[in-house]
């Protein structure tokens, strides 16, 4: 008991509780309280803004995903649209090809009938040619009397003339 | 004769006093009883000395504490930081035990820690002393705590449940056969042992300690500074305790508090309970 009396003053614990109890109740109020709204406060926002970030980093996977299912479809189409052109280009070749050798053998054709027809004349022009050169072979050796060296001369002038002629 | 003859003389003079042997480095206020012995604002102080460094500490937490609120800003900087890692490490530990429900509990068991830490490392300081090393101050915060959790499960449970808490929860004529018994017990337990056993651990140990730097004080002057090193590792011992009988004071005090709880498997068992009752079961079920 005496060591009690010593060690504890009762004045001493009445000032030191009183004490606390102020110091308790003034910064309860006026840090604990703001600090820990504070924090409250701040823990709330990051939480909400780290929410936004990762909806908005899911709009933008969501997005990419869009994009590239999109890009794709172009490539297929374009794809697509190429072999088309490269088909209605072959098909296009192919009747310009038609078309050009038909053109040739129309061409060819006609050509080898001008030819033809221009043989034709040729040797119509040259029957009529040889019937005069006939004739005028003929009217001339009616016409002069020659002999037979003079006569052999003459039908050679007239041949050489004929292949000038010709 | 110069400050340091002084210094030596007081030392000496606490060291030597016939009717109170000293235990501690002398501070402040015995230097000034020192000095001026016949002075009765002195003298009076003297009496006072451990409100007056108590109160030293209450100064400085309220007006740090306070300060670092009042700057209310949403990126802390400096003080405010500091302040905020204190708090947010003191909540984290507290509802770490007591689940959410003890953040209600935060402020007092924070205050309590910052007050105890601070008042076992003032005596570190030259010409300070530990408040705690007297047995006064830790009673009166072992009252404290002690009512503070005393009002916790009163205001958990409601008077009734609590005093029948106290009785043991008596059942049968058995149980209320030992209701006096068990009141006994339990308010012994309650209100005389949890805050003796809290006052006189943090008590034991920082008076202790400061004995510990006053043995080291007085044979660095007796050995001309020889055993400095020993004096440095045995501050380094009183800052690492200090720390742990604050924190002992603050896990126990949490601990008591979760105590007096009601557990929350109760609550939940409850709640089904009442859950069941106001949807019965069908006969068929």
């Amino acid at each position: 008991m005496e060591y009690f009396q010593e060690n504890i003053h009762l004045g001493e614990v009445l000032v030191q509780m009183i004490a606390f109890l102020i110091v308790f109740f003034t910064i309860k109020k006026f840090a604990w309280k703001p600090l820990l709204s504070i924090m409250k406060a701040r823990r709330e926002r990051f939480e909400s803004e780290w929410g936004g970030i990762e909806k908005t980093k899911q709009d933008v996977a969501a997005l990419q995903k869009d994009y590239q299912s999109h890009l794709q479809k172009i490539e297929e189409e374009a794809r697509a649209k190429m072999q088309e052109a490269i088909l209605e280009g072959r098909q296009l070749a192919r009747e310009i090809q038609e078309k050009a050798r038909l053109e040739s053998q129309a061409s060819f054709e006609k050509a080898k009938a001008n030819i033809e027809l221009e043989v034709q004349k040729a040797k119509i022009s040259l029957r009529e040619e040889v019937a005069n050169l006939s004739i005028r072979v003929a009217e001339k050796i009616l016409t002069e009397k020659m002999d037979s060296a003079s006569q052999e001369k003459k039908a050679l002038e007239i041949l050489g003339e004929l292949e000038r002629t010709l | 004769m110069s400050a340091e003859q002084h210094l030596a003389a007081a030392v000496q003079g606490v060291a030597q006093a016939p009717e109170k042997v000293a235990e501690e480095l002398p501070n402040l206020i015995t230097l000034l009883e020192h000095f001026f012995p016949k002075s009765h604002f002195v003298h009076w102080l003297f009496r006072w000395e451990n409100i007056f460094f108590s109160l030293l500490v209450l100064s400085f937490i309220v007006i740090r504490s306070i300060g670092a609120a009042r700057k209310n800003e949403f990126l802390p900087q400096g003080l405010q930081n500091r302040w905020e890692l204190v708090f947010e490490g003191l909540s984290g530990f507290v509802t770490g035990i007591l689940g959410p429900r003890g953040l209600e509990h935060v402020p007092f068991l924070g205050t309590l820690f910052l007050y105890i830490l601070l008042q076992n490392w003032l005596g570190l300081l030259p010409f300070m002393k530990s408040p705690t090393s007297t047995w006064s101050t830790t009673i009166a915060l072992a009252l404290i705590t002690t009512v503070y959790i005393q009002g916790v499960g009163i205001k958990a449970h409601g008077f009734v449940n609590y005093v029948k808490h106290i009785a043991g929860n008596p059942v049968g004529i058995l149980g209320l056969a030992l209701v006096p018994l068990m009141f006994v017990i339990n308010l012994s337990i309650e209100f005389f042992a949890v805050p003796l056993s809290l006052s006189l651990r943090l008590f034991a140990n920082v008076s202790s300690e400061d004995k510990l730097i006053f043995k080291f004080a007085e044979l660095n002057v007796m050995y001309h500074w020889l055993p400095f090193f020993f004096q440095l590792f045995a501050n380094v011992l009183v800052i690492l305790f200090s720390f742990i009988q604050a924190f002992v004071f603050l896990l126990l005090s949490t601990v008591y508090i979760s105590l007096i709880l009601p557990h929350e498997h109760e609550d939940e068992h409850d709640a089904a309970q009442e859950k069941s009752l106001s949807h019965p079961r069908s006969p068929t079920t």
